[in-house]
């Protein structure tokens, strides 16, 4: 087996692990993958509470007034908001 | 007198400072069978000398909420102002952004049940210091201030007022980094009666081991991020525990594997995963000694929170003749939805052709057909056409 698939076989069974973990799967926080944000603003225009604004290029969500309506998440055309 | 003075002002500038000056435009529109032509035009120009930058981007967006129904649409201006200024090992960058809501002015629901206002637009200065104490220490602290432009349908503004600052310190080793940096946040509403504050301060270690099998990079960074302040229901918001890796894989010179993955934990007293995703990237090269190299790319990405997103894109861009390409593009995806009657989750594919035309670094035109096909109440389908326009005429020296 090749180093990066063991390294990825490693990375996948922690993955099941936590994913099987008991208890609420419950974000309390939106992310945002600055990786892939583009700073483009769609999820600033469709959120209706105000709570997004774009810093340094990317988007950043106030967490105080996000209220998880996930209209960002469908809009945003990176799939960068989950 | 003027045919004199002209050319003496135009050398001006060379006699005071070596410049140089750059400017570009990106223009992007489009339009489908639902959407009154979406489009955003950005200009942009930088002076800079080896002590200081000028930075003016001037953005116009008409914006739809495309393949949304019903849509949501805005246009507004947005201006930037950066000035970058290196005095030896520190930088000064006061900033200044302004954005103008022109036509229907979009709603912004209120906190404190205080109903809905209408934004208008807002202006934001902002400075950031930042230094370097040696190669492997650095300090930064930023403040931002927003003055935004709400008001009520009866004409009242809200005095709606953000201010935000956030400071920290990183240092490096070989193949580690420690960040530490806290963030406050406080927002103000007097006429309505609202403030709310919180923070943040976050520990955050990250490496790159170096002793790796060649063409195999690895990175991975954890961040503990301390939190205070309330979320829009006045509980507490939850510490959150960041982890996530990267791994690269170069399998031939053309073909490389690019995969990530994180894990999120949300601590209230309480331990909850919170989010898990991971995302794996394809990129094939190839006809590399062409005009304008060809690409594939295979992506997709899952993630698993109180909702799921997947995603999968396929785009291509084949060389067929000088600067001109061929485009495919190709999307699926999966995410909860606020459209009524479609149920709590939206599947979409987006699929067409292009065509390109580069010219060196310099122009970039692109056109491409798209269909959508959306599974709402029923499934939708509908055409839509982007086109683009990048150009960078390149740097001028002054
Ligand atoms: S819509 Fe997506 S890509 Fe655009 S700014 Fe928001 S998060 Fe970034
Ligand atoms: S989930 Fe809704 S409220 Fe929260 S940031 Fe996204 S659009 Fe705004």
């Amino acid at each position: 087996m090749t180093p990066y698939a063991r390294v990825l076989v490693i990375v996948a069974a922690v993955l099941v692990l936590l994913s099987a973990c008991k208890g609420p799967v419950e974000s309390t926080q939106l992310i945002v993958d600055t990786d892939a944000c583009t700073g483009c603003g769609e999820c600033v225009e469709v959120c209706p509470y105000g709570a997004i604004e774009i810093i340094d290029g990317n988007a950043v969500i106030d967490p105080s007034l996000c209220h998880f309506c996930y209209r960002c998440v469908e809009q945003c055309p990176e799939g960068a908001i989950y | 007198m003027i045919g004199k003075t002209i050319p003496l002002l135009l050398l001006l500038p060379a006699l005071v400072f070596a410049a140089s000056l750059d400017g570009w435009m990106d223009v992007q529109t489009g339009g489908d069978s639902l959407s009154p032509e979406p489009g955003r035009l950005e200009l942009g120009g930088m002076l800079s000398t080896d002590n200081w930058t000028l930075i003016l981007e001037e953005q116009y967006s008409h914006e739809d909420s495309s393949g949304i129904v019903p849509r949501i649409l805005n246009t507004y201006s947005r201006t930037d102002i950066d000035f970058i200024v290196d005095a030896g090992p520190v930088t000064i960058n006061p900033d200044l952004c302004w954005t103008v809501d022109l036509g229907d002015k979009p709603e912004m629901v209120l906190p404190v049940q205080a109903g809905v206002a209408y934004r208008e637009g807002f202006i934001r200065p902002g400075l950031s210091l930042a230094a370097d104490f040696s190669e492997n220490y650095h300090v930064f602290v930023k403040g931002l201030y927003w003055n935004r432009d709400l008001k009520q349908e009866n004409g009242y503004d809200l005095a709606w007022t953000e201010s935000r600052l956030n400071g920290g310190i990183s240092c490096e080793t070989s193949g580690f980094t420690l960040n530490m940096s806290g963030l406050y946040h406080k927002t103000n509403s007097d006429f309505i009666d609202y403030e709310s504050t919180w923070g943040r301060f976050d520990i955050a270690f990250s490496t790159e081991p170096q002793s790796l099998p060649a063409h195999f990079y690895v990175t991975g960074d954890v961040t503990y991020s301390f939190y205070n302040g309330t979320n829009f229901l006045g509980n507490d918001l939850a510490d959150r525990f960041t982890s996530r890796i990267r791994l690269v894989r170069m399998i031939v010179p053309s073909l490389a594997v690019n995969t990530t993955f994180e894990s999120v934990i949300d601590y209230d007293g309480e331990i909850r995963p919170a989010c898990t995703s991971a995302e794996s990237r394809i990129i094939y090269h190839f006809m590399r000694s062409r005009e304008v190299p060809s690409i594939i790319t295979l992506s997709g990405k899952l993630s698993t929170s109180s909702i799921r997103t997947e995603r999968a894109v396929l785009f291509s861009r084949i060389n067929f003749y000088r600067g001109l390409s061929l485009l495919l593009n190709a999307e699926a995806r999966s995410t909860p939805t606020s459209v009524a009657g479609a149920g709590d989750t939206r599947k979409w594919i987006v699929f067409g052709p292009g065509l390109e035309y580069q010219l060196a670094t310099t122009l970039r035109v692109w056109g491409i057909i798209e269909q959508e096909r959306t599974d709402l109440e029923e499934v939708e389908v509908w055409w839509r056409v982007r086109t683009g326009l990048e150009f960078y005429p390149g740097s001028l020296s002054l």
